[in-house]
């Protein structure tokens, strides 16, 4: 391999990628666009959701019991209601989002030590946020149930109301977070999404490299010139992870100093690691850009390949062991998933190649896999 | 014969102009099903990425890998022990040494740990407090708040139970105790299926996606062909050369969606379509040509194909994040609810779910379709307006 022929082709399609002024930008761009919208969108918490009540009682105990809802800074409350049917209403067009129905007779039999069932009505049709609703409406409703047999203990046993409280509770449980001690959503989803928007943008820039040429027949001076196939491909991709690399910095900058993500690893060791994620990435576009023949093509092809993937099966917003068997073995066989246990290592457990020297490894095969494939896939002499 | 020569020019204009809209929307779709790769990509994500999307994925706390370090070895703490399991735990033994979890937490092999202190059964008897600790690897925030606040609901559960039985009042039963019994329903997915809710989100950013990507691309490729050339010196105004395009695309459209509706959202998922099927097709319609003015849009800026991808991602994306699907607009910022209420997507996804799961009706939902035209409107003109400026 003759290292100035690699210069030359890298200058020359450096060349062309800043003559082109809107791809210029865009490459820096929308790199940095993606983390903003990212980090500030993407937030999982679920909070003030709007909630409406029945109350068929209307009694002191039931007002009492509707306080701890809107007390509460998970739910915001939109107001009483006559019936269920106006509920309904309310739920289908998306006013509230949780509904309780206080029965008659609420007071009468809690005074009376009976139990009382109490319905709670939630719009199911996002899951993630009906799950976590519901838990909040378990954990308000064992808090007065607490309370309320503490009352019972206190004027059965005639033990006083503090203690009935502690002998209710003789277990408590300590929750010690690890890595992520305030337990921040962005915390944990910037240094994750560094791995997402690097496995989207460099294989989209890079995508185009090849087949633009084939499908413009600039190809043909390439087949026509004494350029060797790797002399070719290698000077192809450098300006390219060159411009990922950049970006890449630019992204820690962001997760770090904008949001604030503790940075705990070796940072040489995670620059050497997202270097080789970044080959990796564009070694992706590569082959993509190598085997199709039209630029649509191109780029239909890389986003199969890398947004669906990066996102679901990456273990951003699904830990791998939660996924289902098919999904675990898609999610091995590509870089993401090693990438991230790379990224959260270095950001939030500080653990270093000791540890994640198997996901390191991966990488380096990973990326002398991918070019070998691009490097015997890309012929001089096409056959059609 | 007099009185019609003044309509004549009118009528031969009108039946030039629909001449001429009918050859340029035969040659749209002549274009698109020669394309196979684009064919193939539209199937693919119609049918396989919105299957994926739906199959694989689930938000929730399942199975979290959990070791006990269990330094009490008795019936009780064994009980509390087995009650962390299926479908939220998954037990994977037991440990010998506190520092064997760090390790193992460390190395992502375990989510969580618990440790159950010495004298716990004997503690549990007198009534004497006691804790125990559970240690969770919170990389990922929302899980790791869920692992806590299960874990915490079971131990509660579990301390209840045992002051109760301590105590002697449980002997009598619930039935005699004043408390509150939960019971709560999810209407509209009563059984907490993400399948129906990823499939269906799905499938509407594929839609979008579409929408604002095929017309762009078919566009600059005309351009980076040179057949816009062609275009320019035909008798065609821009409006003729524009609305064949959109149109085309919107049938290709509307036939994956109906694709993805009945064979993977109702075939293999069993969502149950509640409403009125073309209330969300008459939505869908209207959606996807009014987004289309955004890829009419972007094909003005971009003079070449890898501009038009990135402009896409640039457009789409936030359309994405600012949608509500991802993030609750009862949880975002003040700004950020201000840039949902401009994106269609939001009103779009608003209408679906409403149609498709809700059973909502034009009566339910005039206010999000009425947006849906405004916000399209705006888009759709804002693409002509830069397409005629830039043919004159």
């Amino acid at each position: 391999m003759n290292m100035k022929r690699v210069v030359v082709v890298a200058h020359k399609e450096w060349r062309e990628i800043i003559r082109d002024r809107v791809f210029f930008s865009l490459s820096f761009i929308v790199p940095v666009v993606m983390m903003l919208l990212l980090g500030y969108g993407l937030s999982l918490d679920v909070e003030n959701i709007p909630f409406a009540v029945v109350d068929y009682d209307r009694s002191a105990l039931s007002r009492d019991y509707t306080y701890r809802f809107i007390g509460s800074r998970y739910f915001a409350f939109k107001g009483y209601v006559s019936d269920e049917r106006a509920l309904a209403r309310l739920l289908t067009e998306n006013r509230v989002r949780a509904a309780i129905i206080i029965p008659e007779k609420f007071q009468e039999r809690l005074l009376n030590d009976r139990p009382v069932r109490v319905q709670t009505l939630i719009d199911g049709t996002f899951p993630s946020r009906t799950m976590i609703t519901k838990g909040y409406v378990i954990a308000i409703n064992s808090a007065a149930s607490q309370e309320l047999l503490a009352g019972y203990l206190s004027r059965k046993g005639g033990m006083p109301l503090k203690e009935a409280r502690q002998v209710l509770q003789p277990v408590s449980l300590e929750v010690r977070f690890l890595y992520n001690q305030s337990v921040k959503s962005i915390w944990s989803i910037a240094p994750k999404l560094i791995m997402v928007i690097l496995m989207v943008s460099p294989p989209f820039l890079t995508a185009l490299g090849v087949v633009r040429e084939k499908e413009s027949g600039s190809i043909y001076n390439i087949y026509a010139s004494t350029v060797s196939r790797g002399e070719f491909l290698f000077g192809k991709v450098t300006p390219y992870i060159a411009i990922s690399s950049f970006n890449s910095l630019v992204l820690w900058a962001l997760a770090t100093q904008l949001f604030g993500a503790p940075f705990k690893g070796n940072f040489l060791f995670y620059l050497t690691a997202t270097f080789l994620y970044l080959i990796c990435t564009t070694g992706i576009g590569l082959l993509v850009s190598v085997l199709v023949r039209t630029q649509i093509a191109a780029m239909m092809v890389t986003a199969i390949v890398t947004l669906v993937p990066g996102v679901l099966y990456s273990g951003v917003l699904i830990p791998i062991t939660s996924l289902t068997k098919t999904a675990q073995m898609v999610a091995h066989c590509l870089p993401a998933m090693y990438y991230t246990n790379i990224v959260v290592g270095c950001f939030l457990k500080g653990v270093g190649l000791r540890v994640l020297w198997l996901d390191t490894l991966v990488l380096v095969l990973y990326a002398t896999a991918l070019f070998t494939l691009g490097y015997s896939l890309f012929h001089k002499r096409p056959s059609s | 014969m007099n009185g019609e020569q003044p309509n004549r020019p009118f009528v031969a204009r009108a039946a030039v102009w629909y001449r001429r809209m009918q050859v340029m929307t035969v040659k749209e779709f002549l274009q698109l099903f020669r394309d196979t790769v684009v064919l193939g990509f539209m199937v693919y994500v119609f049918t396989m990425d919105v299957y994926l999307a739906g199959s694989g994925v689930s938000l929730e706390l399942k199975n979290a890998t959990t070791v006990v370090h269990d330094a009490d070895q008795s019936a009780s703490s064994r009980e509390l022990m087995y009650r962390f399991r299926p479908p939220y735990f998954k037990l994977d033994g037991e440990i010998a040494h506190l520092e064997q979890g760090v390790r193992l937490l460390d190395q992502g092999e375990e989510m969580l740990a618990l440790y159950i202190p010495p004298h716990f059964q004997e503690d549990l008897r007198n009534g004497k407090p006691t804790a125990v600790q559970l240690q969770v690897d919170s990389t990922n925030s929302v899980l790791g708040l869920l692992a806590a606040g299960y874990g915490a609901r079971i131990v509660g559960q579990f301390g209840l139970e045992a002051a109760l039985l301590r105590l002697g009042v449980a002997g009598d039963g619930q039935e005699n105790l004043p408390i509150i019994q939960d019971d709560h329903r999810a209407w509209f997915n009563p059984n907490q299926n993400d399948a129906w809710f990823m499939s269906i989100s799905e499938l509407l950013t594929d839609i979008t996606l579409f929408a604002i990507f095929l017309p762009g691309a078919a566009m600059v490729r005309e351009k980076e062909r040179g057949t816009v050339e062609q275009l320019l010196v035909s008798p065609l105004s821009p409006f003729q050369i524009m609305f064949p395009k959109i149109l085309a695309m919107t049938a290709v459209i509307l036939v994956g969606t109906a694709l993805s509706l009945f064979a993977v959202l109702e075939g293999v998922f069993h969502v149950p379509l509640q409403g009125s099927l073309t209330l969300f097709f008459a939505v869908t319609t209207l959606y996807v040509f009014t987004t289309a003015g955004l890829g009419m849009f972007i094909a003005t800026l971009a003079r070449n194909m890898a501009q038009v991808g990135m402009l896409t991602v640039l457009i789409f994306l936030p359309m994405i994040f600012l949608s509500g699907a991802w993030t609750p607009p009862e949880a975002m910022t003040y700004w950020m609810r201000g840039l949902m209420y401009i994106s269609p997507l939001h009103y779009f996804l608003d209408a679906s779910f409403g149609i498709l799961l809700k059973g909502a009706g034009l009566k339910n939902l005039w206010d999000s379709i009425l947006a849906i035209v405004l916000i399209g409107s705006i888009n759709f003109g804002l693409g002509m307006w830069r397409f005629r400026r830039q043919f004159q």
